[in-house]
């Protein structure tokens, strides 16, 4: 194992902006690790080099634990976005520097320094002053100053971020040729997706802090797991659809697509799926599509980008349009395609002509939580839910909606409940879970007024057949909330001997398929004494906290967790029910 | 607005106006004066004006004046260096407090630092009075005036090192540590070469003001001929001797020796930021 990071978290002002990171990266494997800015990932690559320390894990370099070794120690090469060349000195001097600090013979300085110049097609630069150089040679310059000491990686921090887009492509290719002549295990930091498709073997997604997947290119653009590794690696329209025994439907219309899989044994349920712009048919016809029928559309908008054609498209049945998920309101969600130029020519289009949108390939995210319903007595008050802070930020940071819904009464049997519900906290709120559990809800969120958003999350649950699940929800939601998740254990008072070791092992159990099923890095406690008593004196222990909470008895929400649900003020607690008998047979869920 | 019969606009607008003010203003109030005074000393005839600027008195004196300014702007350049260093790189209470302190020698009369360093380093002044046993005399010698001199040269360097460092990129620090580098080698190798122009200003300012210096010094000089006696101080006597051709003629060698040094100090400064600054 060339790099290994292990549970590596950073804070800075108690907000973690590296957060439980593990990876391992393959002796010369070219790493690019993904992200919007502020998503850690540069702190990340500062952290490897030794210029930051981390608050809490391990880093090793080929074996050997450097967590506390100086950056100078750690024979790594750093290429910076801004060059950072030093302008006082000539470019061989610049890239003798690790060779006189190590004080080489000149001799071999010299030889050392043509061999770089020469692998960079920089040669007879060397009497050359930075200042005199394009921004690419400069960039050129640095890689080699940062290889010439022989590091045991290569780490690149945004490295074309400054350069324009034609030598950005020649210097991309340089690099990799390099990379892989000299086959050192290399780090890119990127916030271009692009850059990281056309250089990666391996490509790290962060965001928040936390690494959401990793993977090959392919696999991460054709399979992601998260919404956000869907819509931030290429374009994507994400679609409620709902999932049942007999395949997916997209509003009124069934859609067999590929990839889907079954999850929690059988029982209908909303899901979210990827369909990527490429993969939307666009006919004149229902009957003309080869692919299977989505729905009917207006185009609004064409943009001609060279090889592909764009289209914008409205939906124009209302049930349709509601399901798809976008920037903005429901109203404005549009629908996404990309046309190459045959397809183009074989139906030209213009704004405002109606078509029929096919499928070519959808791909269900395996999330768990697909969209949030606020429940209240009455729709005023459930729009009023549906604007909480906390509640709002999420639907944002996931790209989902809150649709609202009054449950005037706990009265009849209502329309099936879809995705996450919401309510208020309070006395009423453990009749209110149950009801809703009763009727088809599989999650349900008990607010309080103005809940922060939680800086840590709680995750217990009371019987191991909701455990996957309660993981794979915890998993979905801290991948949008920059908190830690720690997983309590409650062990009773008065076990002994034996009886203590069970639960330690569960907690391990616990951790390990987290991280292996969930790619959830969370800490574990275990807490001795009543469950209830436990959760609240945790709970009550800091501010902006949260529970997550798996059980598998309706009849627990109304009675057992009843004081937890009414505290005052409260915290917010995300119930996750699962019916014994389905959370055992469930096949795995893998949280998004 | 039309263009018609008009000659090509200049990029810069109203450069000729700017230009000409300038030039004029560079006459009334630099050159004019300075010219007038070797006109004076023009007023004597050469072997007088040789045996004036040559006297043992007057060749003690440009020695003090020198001497004195390099030691103190030498001085500045460091613990200037030094604290403009703390105040960019560091965060400590009362930063800002410091930062305002530091351009109070600029404000004051120098007579008044002059009077108040007496008070503090005369034989029974604060500190004096420690360092009077010691066999170290401040106030009435030499170190006395290097101090005076130090205390107002003092924001130049500075002021202009600040912004220098500022600039300093960590970067360059965190890549010379990638590579290898120990932090007193950064210093030396980096953040050195690096400051260096600025620094060099910084001596430069310090070291004219020094030399011009007038009030603060004669308190705390004791103005012994031959031996804690100033140019500056010189040229007053020889005024209040209205001996008007005399001190002109000393201000005629102080100007020449200030010129040739900071045209030197200047043309020095002009190379380095060539080599630093190449089409940046």
């Amino acid at each position: 194992m060339s790099i290994a990071l292990d549970q590596v978290t950073k804070r800075y002002q108690e907000q973690p902006v590296v957060n439980d990171v593990s990876i391992e990266m393959e002796e010369g494997e070219f790493f690019v690790l993904l992200g919007p800015s502020g998503s850690g990932k540069s702190t990340l690559l500062r952290a490897i080099a030794g210029l930051t320390g981390i608050d809490h894990g391990r880093i090793s370099l080929h074996g050997r634990d450097v967590t506390h070794v100086r950056a100078r120690d750690r024979g790594v090469g750093l290429v910076f976005q801004n060059y950072a060349l030093f302008r006082h000195m000539t470019v061989a001097d610049n890239i003798e520097f690790a060779l006189r600090v190590r004080r080489m013979k000149r001799a071999d300085r010299i030889a050392r320094r043509k061999e770089l110049l020469k692998l960079v097609a920089l040669e007879g630069l060397d009497e050359r002053l930075p200042g005199q150089l394009s921004g690419g040679q400069q960039q050129r310059v640095a890689v080699a100053r940062a290889l010439a000491h022989k590091p045991q990686v290569l780490l690149l921090d945004e490295p074309f971020g400054a350069l324009d887009a034609k030598i950005r492509e020649e210097l991309r290719r340089t690099i990799r040729a390099v990379q892989r002549e000299l086959g050192i295990t290399t780090v890119l930091v990127t916030h271009d997706q692009e850059e990281a498709f056309a250089m990666a073997d391996t490509i790290g997604v962060m965001n928040h802090g936390r690494l959401l997947e990793v993977g090959q290119p392919h696999d991460l653009y054709a399979q992601p797991a998260t919404r956000f590794v869907a819509t931030f690696l290429g374009a994507a329209n994400l679609l409620l659809a709902r999932q049942g025994a007999d395949g997916i439907r997209f509003g009124a219309t069934p859609v067999t697509a590929e990839g889907s899989e079954h999850m929690r044994g059988g029982r209908e349920h909303e899901v979210v799926a990827v369909l990527r712009p490429e993969e939307v048919e666009v006919a004149t016809t229902r009957e003309q599509l080869s692919s299977n029928y989505i729905a009917r559309g207006a185009v609004e908008e064409i943009q001609f980008t060279g090889a592909l054609e764009r289209l914008r498209v409205r939906l124009l049945d209302e049930p349709s349009a509601a399901q798809l998920l976008g920037s903005g309101s429901a109203a404005e969600a549009r629908v996404e395609v990309t046309r190459t130029q045959p397809e183009r020519r074989e139906l030209p289009l213009r704004p405002g002509t109606q078509v029929s949108l096919g499928a070519r390939r959808l791909h269900v995210l395996p999330t768990p939580i697909s969209s949030f319903l606020a429940c209240a007595p009455t729709e005023a008050e459930a729009e009023t839910l549906a604007r909480e802070p906390l509640l709002e930020g999420l639907s944002t940071r996931m790209k989902t909606r809150v649709s609202v819904r009054a449950i005037d009464g706990l009265q009849g049997t209502p329309v099936p409940f879809a995705g996450v519900a919401a309510i208020t906290a309070g006395d009423h709120a453990a009749p209110t879970v149950e009801w809703l559990l009763k009727h088809g809800a599989a999650e349900v969120l008990v607010l309080p007024r103005d809940a922060p958003s939680p800086t840590r999350v709680y995750i217990h649950w009371t019987d191991e057949a909701v455990r996957r699940a309660t993981l794979a929800v915890s998993a979905s939601l801290l991948r949008h909330v920059t908190a830690e998740a720690v997983y309590l254990g409650i062990v009773p008072e008065g076990a002994q001997g034996t009886g203590r070791a069970a639960p330690m092992r569960k907690l391990l159990d616990a951790r390990s398929e987290a991280q292996q099923s969930h790619g959830l890095e969370m800490r574990t406690e275990l807490a001795i004494g009543e469950t209830v008593a436990e959760l609240t004196r945790n709970l009550s222990a800091g501010t902006a906290q949260m529970l997550v909470l798996g059980i598998t008895d309706i009849s627990d929400a109304g009675t057992a967790y009843r004081s937890l649900l009414a505290a005052q003020p409260g915290w917010p607690v995300l119930i996750v029910y699962r019916p014994p008998e389905l959370g055992l047979r469930s096949t795995p869920e893998i949280a998004a | 607005m039309k263009m018609v019969g008009q000659k090509e606009p200049n990029v810069l607008p109203g450069f000729g106006i700017t230009l000409g003010f300038t030039t004029f203003f560079l006459c009334a109030i630099v050159l004019l004066p300075l010219s007038a005074l070797v006109l004076k000393a023009g007023g004597m005839d050469f072997a007088r004006f040789v045996e004036v600027i040559t006297s043992p008195r007057a060749v003690a004196s440009y020695r003090l004046s020198f001497g004195a300014s390099m030691v103190a702007a030498i001085m500045n350049m460091v613990f200037g260096f030094a604290i403009a260093w703390s105040l960019v790189r560091y965060d400590f209470p009362g930063r800002k407090f410091v930062d305002a302190i530091i351009d109070l020698p600029f404000a004051l009369p120098t007579a008044v630092s002059g009077i108040a360093l007496t008070t503090v380093f005369a034989a029974n002044g604060w500190i004096g009075q420690y360092l009077e046993p010691m066999g170290i005399k401040v106030a009435y010698t030499w170190i006395g005036i290097t101090v005076a001199l130090t205390l107002i040269g003092m924001p130049f360097v500075v002021r202009t090192v600040q912004p220098a460092i500022q600039e300093v990129q960590r970067d360059l620090e965190d890549a010379a540590e990638t590579l290898g580098a120990g932090r007193f080698y950064v210093f030396r190798r980096i953040v050195i070469p690096t400051v260096l122009p600025a620094l060099l200003t910084g001596f430069t300012l310090a070291f004219a003001r020094a030399v011009g210096e007038y009030g603060s010094v004669i308190f705390i000089a004791g103005n012994m001929p031959m031996k804690t006696e100033i140019t500056p101080l010189l040229i007053v006597i020889r005024l209040e001797e209205f001996d008007y051709a005399g001190a002109a003629a000393l201000g005629v060698v102080m100007l020449s020796i200030s010129f040739v040094m900071l045209l030197a100090i200047n043309l020095l400064q002009v190379w380095g930021r060539k080599r630093l600054m190449v089409s940046r």
